[in-house]
């Protein structure tokens, strides 16, 4: 470590380069990893942040709730039988109308039970259940942007049905729309007007807790993530992006590899007169490992501040979300495999032959 | 004293030299004692690097032994010669080869091997060759002289057993590289090491206490 920090200090210009490379590539490798987080959460952010951890399907919707149909009175039935919280949960992708103004834009309902755990927290107006207002909405926070405010009436665009804007939630999407929060009454209200032949059927029972004994026939018991995994296009566009991540991690791992072994060959005459006046493989493979870890760490560290400072800055809209944890991981991967890519210094270290220290052109 | 601290017994050395093999080293002997300092000369080509790298356990040679203070390490694996070397054996190459980046005093401290000696201490040491004042500098902002007597230290700070020194008046003018082996001469009588010196500059050779001629892969006195 002495002899690696005194050689980085003293080639300060050089490494200095070669730092400003790996950095950059650093935080377009976490900028990236920001977005598909970002992206990612566009598609199942609702979910997510629902605190349910099983929902109860019907064995033929493959897994996505809003192809599900399960009878009414189901709720009555399991809630005899469990003694897990358990409440039910509708997805309806609509048109919604500020009042007065032609425009339609894209939603989806939650329907769901306003006092029940799936209800979200409100970062601004109230929740559901503490409304006062006849058929309350609560928001994702992405409508404020279009101009919708707490105490607004909005509009149901097929069906007519009014809507009193009572709070906003922060990041509530499903399948890259944002959602909208309503009541279970309002939802069958909507439904009815549209189909007066609507019988009263509903997606999906969510859980608390894993439900135990329970009846499963013609039924099927899924775990949250098994949910999030067949939002339709998430799992595909998740791991192409993430495939590219990690494509660039290893890319600029090996960049600081290339670049040590350019600097490696260049220093041949001086292994081979360490080797000479007796320092061991031990201590030179040690070395070079030392200077590769200090010139990684130093990149990503310098890169995951640089990260989190402009994700500090950029536009609401634009979707990123960086988790620590992911960042974590992409910078000990990148670490990692540049200690692994200083391997084919080392090897060139030990093929030096210390002989070529003595003599010049004598024999 | 009168110990041998360097020996070389019928060393043998040839190297495959187009349609045949050419003897570099023919049956050489050489013995060198505590506090004497031994000169080999001859012409471009006709061994002495070779010798100097068999003497250093650099090199092995075809046949003949090598003995280091009481030790034969000729058989031994590589990594273990190598820490042999570093007790053992202070070179003394053409050019100083200092580590760039190392300032003086921490060219020797991070070479000193502190479990095996600490008798010889850098500053002794830089004191005695006169550099005590370049002991904050990088090579870099060194004279050549001043470099090459850094890379005399070196060679001494681990109380070897032996200096090899190969051609150290190289890269020096003429007054320079008479100072450079005065240098090489007392600190070996000094701290009772055998010196190997090959050279070139004949001008130098009156320093040393025998002279020795390689011609033809044999080795003569003069």
């Amino acid at each position: 470590m002495k002899f690696a920090l005194r050689e980085l200090l003293y080639g300060k210009k050089k490494y200095i380069l070669i730092e400003l490379l790996l950095v950059l590539l650093m935080f377009m490798v976490l900028f990236l990893c920001g977005l598909v987080e970002g992206l990612g959460r566009a598609v199942t952010s609702a979910i997510d942040n629902r605190v349910a951890d099983y929902y109860i399907l019907s064995d033929s919707a493959e897994k996505l709730i809003t192809v599900s149909e399960l009878p009414d009175g189901i709720i009555n039935e399991v809630r005899e039988k469990t003694n897990s919280e358990v409440t039910t949960l509708d997805i309806q992708r609509m048109y919604l109308q500020k009042q007065g103004e032609e425009r339609k834009l894209n939603v989806i309902y939650f329907a769901i039970d306003a006092n029940s755990f799936l209800a979200p927290s409100v970062i601004e107006g109230k929740t559901l259940e503490y409304s006062d207002k006849d058929n309350p909405i609560v928001l994702d926070d992405d409508f404020m942007a279009e101009d919708i405010h707490v105490g607004d009436i909005i509009i149901d665009s097929a069906s007519g049905f009014e809507f009193n804007v009572v709070g906003f939630a922060k990041d509530e999407m499903y399948g890259h729309v944002s959602v909208g929060f309503i009541t279970r009454d309002s939802y069958t209200q909507i439904r009815t007007r549209l189909n007066p032949q609507y019988g009263t059927t509903i997606h999906a029972l969510a859980f608390k807790g894993k439900p135990d004994d329970l009846d499963m026939d013609g039924k099927e018991l899924v775990k949250k993530q098994d949910i999030i995994d067949n939002i339709p296009s998430y799992r595909a566009e998740h791991l192409t992006i993430t495939m590219i991540i990690y494509v660039l991690v290893i890319v600029s791992a090996i960049v600081i590899g290339v670049f040590y072994y350019i600097m490696t060959i260049q220093k041949r005459r001086q292994f081979g007169v360490m080797k000479a006046v007796g320092f061991g493989m031990g201590k030179l493979s040690a070395i070079v490992v030392s200077e590769v870890s200090l010139l990684s760490v130093f990149a990503a560290v310098v890169a995951n501040i640089f990260t989190f400072a402009m994700s500090a800055v950029i536009p609401q809209k634009m979707p990123f979300h960086l988790l620590p944890a992911d960042a974590v991981s992409v910078s000990a991967g990148f670490v990692l495999i540049s200690i692994v890519s200083s391997l084919i210094s080392i090897i060139h270290i030990s093929r030096v032959d210390p002989i070529q220290a003595i003599g010049g052109n004598d024999e | 004293m009168s110990d041998i601290l360097l020996q070389l017994n019928n060393v043998t050395k040839s190297f495959a030299d187009g349609n045949g093999t050419q003897t570099v080293l023919d049956d050489i002997s050489l013995a060198v004692k505590a506090g004497e300092f031994v000169a080999i000369v001859g012409p471009s080509g006709s061994g002495k690097s070779t010798l100097l790298s068999i003497a250093g356990l650099l090199l092995s040679p075809d046949s003949g032994d090598v003995i280091i203070g009481g030790n034969t390490m000729l058989n031994s694996k590589s990594n273990i010669r190598t820490a042999f070397r570093r007790k053992h054996i202070g070179f003394i190459f053409q050019t100083h080869q200092l580590l760039p980046y190392l300032k003086t005093k921490d060219q020797l401290l991070l070479f000193q091997d502190k479990e095996y000696n600490d008798s010889v201490t850098a500053n002794d040491l830089l004191e005695d060759l006169g550099i005590l004042e370049c002991a904050n500098k990088y090579p870099a902002n060194m004279s050549g002289g001043e470099r090459q007597r850094v890379a005399i230290a070196r060679a001494f700070i681990n109380d070897p057993d032996i200096i090899l020194a190969d051609e150290p008046t190289a890269s020096l003018d003429a007054t320079r590289g008479r100072y450079v082996v005065e240098l090489i001469r007392n600190q070996t009588k000094k701290r009772g090491k055998a010196a190997l010196m090959v050279t070139h500059d004949e001008r130098v050779l009156d320093l040393t206490d025998r002279v020795l001629h390689l011609t033809d892969g044999k080795l003569r006195s003069m």
